[in-house]
């Protein structure tokens, strides 16, 4: 699905992109519809991993992948270390958010990186902040059963 | 009426004789997502054993695993999902599901959505919709973890349906219901015979709106986990008989449903419908309607 504005709505803050089938029949009360793409509260955006992977699919995005121990780190809701980094794309700079992928191209999230990536050089352990992981799907699963 | 004995005995008079047992877990994949064979060499090279299950297409027995296989990132990216065997069949049953208007009545927390819109290529439109917010929160994540792009949820009862003014080629009804003492091991102790006629009452209320929005041509999956006939074979019954509908011929695991029950005859057409008593698999019941077409 492509990003087009005219198929998306909003309710409550939440964003969904809808194919015209869906536009013509939704109404106003809907609870969820279509590919949900995010979140707004207090003015920030908070994708949702639909759109990340969305996201991810376009070659100018930023992308950590990782290798699988950190892979599994990641998902329950760790930073990511320097040294489980196989390969950066786009942007190693400071405060620059990007994706977090493992080996096989997959979204698992997205990070802001803590240090400039710069290759050759020394950084301190922890490199990408954890800001969203998909391990939060079992977190929303244990809140509802509580 | 109430208790283990008395119920022990009824299904005993169906022609059941009750064993406990455990039940096994299962999994089917979401082939929209990912290629299946790929999805069980990943889980199978981390020491997962999995078995095909024989009675539906996707679905795998988890024999054996070194860790949770609902904590995966296969999982967790929408591979699969977890799904009770017998539960796998309802969604199953329709025919041509592809661009087709579906009605998923009482669809949290989105087990069978999710399914229903892996088997039509995330096509068409599913209307899901269930009567508790809590619940319908989980259909919402459910449906966000799969990637699933063509459903509508709604905060709705399925007896007002026909709010929503749409014919439906498609229904699926696995309606609330009973339960059973697989799934529940305190059932014995909590239900008794009222509360299955209450079910049983609901579920026609429910039956009798979803008839209503369905296309002449269009078709109903009725399914519940109860093991009580009041809700299964009576039911369908009373709508064979109330609502202008037959049950279909249907073709998948199970045991082909009394015509006589608890010395009541029923519809020759009750046949149709397939009752399975709790083995591998949970108690299911469950059946294809269609509205009934004048020679």
């Amino acid at each position: 699905m492509e990003l087009d504005e005219t198929l998306i709505v909003k309710k409550r803050g939440r964003y969904f992109l809808l194919n015209p089938e869906l536009k013509k029949l939704i109404s106003e009360d809907f609870f969820y519809a279509g590919a949900y793409l995010g979140k707004e509260r207090r003015g920030v955006f908070f994708p949702s991993f639909v759109l990340l992977a969305m996201i991810a699919e376009r070659k100018e995005s930023n992308k950590i992948i990782v290798d699988d121990k950190t892979e599994w780190l990641f998902i329950v809701g760790r930073d990511v270390f320097k040294r489980g980094i196989l390969q950066v794309v786009g942007s190693r700079r400071k405060n620059a958010h990007a994706l977090v992928m493992n080996k096989r191209g997959e979204c698992l999230g997205f990070g802001r990186i803590l240090h400039n990536l710069e290759e050759g050089e020394v950084k301190p352990k922890v490199a990408v902040k954890n800001v969203s992981d998909v391990g939060d799907f079992l977190r929303r699963e244990r809140t509802i059963e509580h | 009426m109430s208790g283990k004995e008395f119920f022990v005995n009824r299904y005993r008079k169906l022609g059941w004789e009750f064993k406990p047992l455990k039940l096994r877990q299962a999994m089917r994949i979401n082939t929209c997502n990912a290629k299946e064979a790929e999805v069980t060499r990943r889980l199978e090279s981390r020491g997962v054993e999995l078995e095909p299950i024989s009675f539906v297409q996707h679905g795998y027995w988890i024999c054996k695993s070194p860790f949770s296989v609902g904590a995966t990132a296969e999982y967790l990216l929408g591979y699969y999902s977890i799904q009770e065997a017998a539960a796998q069949i309802p969604a199953a049953l329709f025919t041509g599901l592809e661009d087709k208007m579906v009605l998923d009545a009482c669809a949290a927390p989105g087990g069978k959505t999710v399914q229903l819109a892996d088997l039509m290529h995330n096509t068409g439109v599913i209307f899901a919709l269930d009567i508790e917010k809590r619940r319908l929160t989980a259909l919402a994540n459910h449906l966000e973890r799969c990637h699933i792009e063509n459903t509508i949820a709604y905060l709705m009862d399925a007896r007002s349906v026909s709010h929503l003014k749409i014919k439906f080629d498609r229904i699926l009804l696995d309606v609330p219901c009973s339960g059973n003492f697989a799934t529940d091991k305190q059932w014995f102790q909590r239900r008794t015979i009222e509360d299955v006629q209450r079910n049983a009452e609901l579920q026609r209320q429910i039956l009798t709106e979803a008839v209503r929005t369905l296309r002449d041509d269009g078709e109903i999956v009725y399914s519940t986990c109860s093991l009580e006939p009041e809700e299964n074979e009576l039911n369908i019954d009373w709508a064979t008989k109330h609502l202008n509908v037959q049950a279909e011929p249907i073709v998948c695991y199970g045991e082909t449903a009394s015509t006589e029950i608890l010395g009541k005859q029923l519809s020759s057409s009750i046949a149709n419908c397939k009752r399975i008593w709790p083995t591998q698999t949970q108690g299911f019941f469950v059946c294809k309607l269609k509205k009934r077409v004048d020679p």
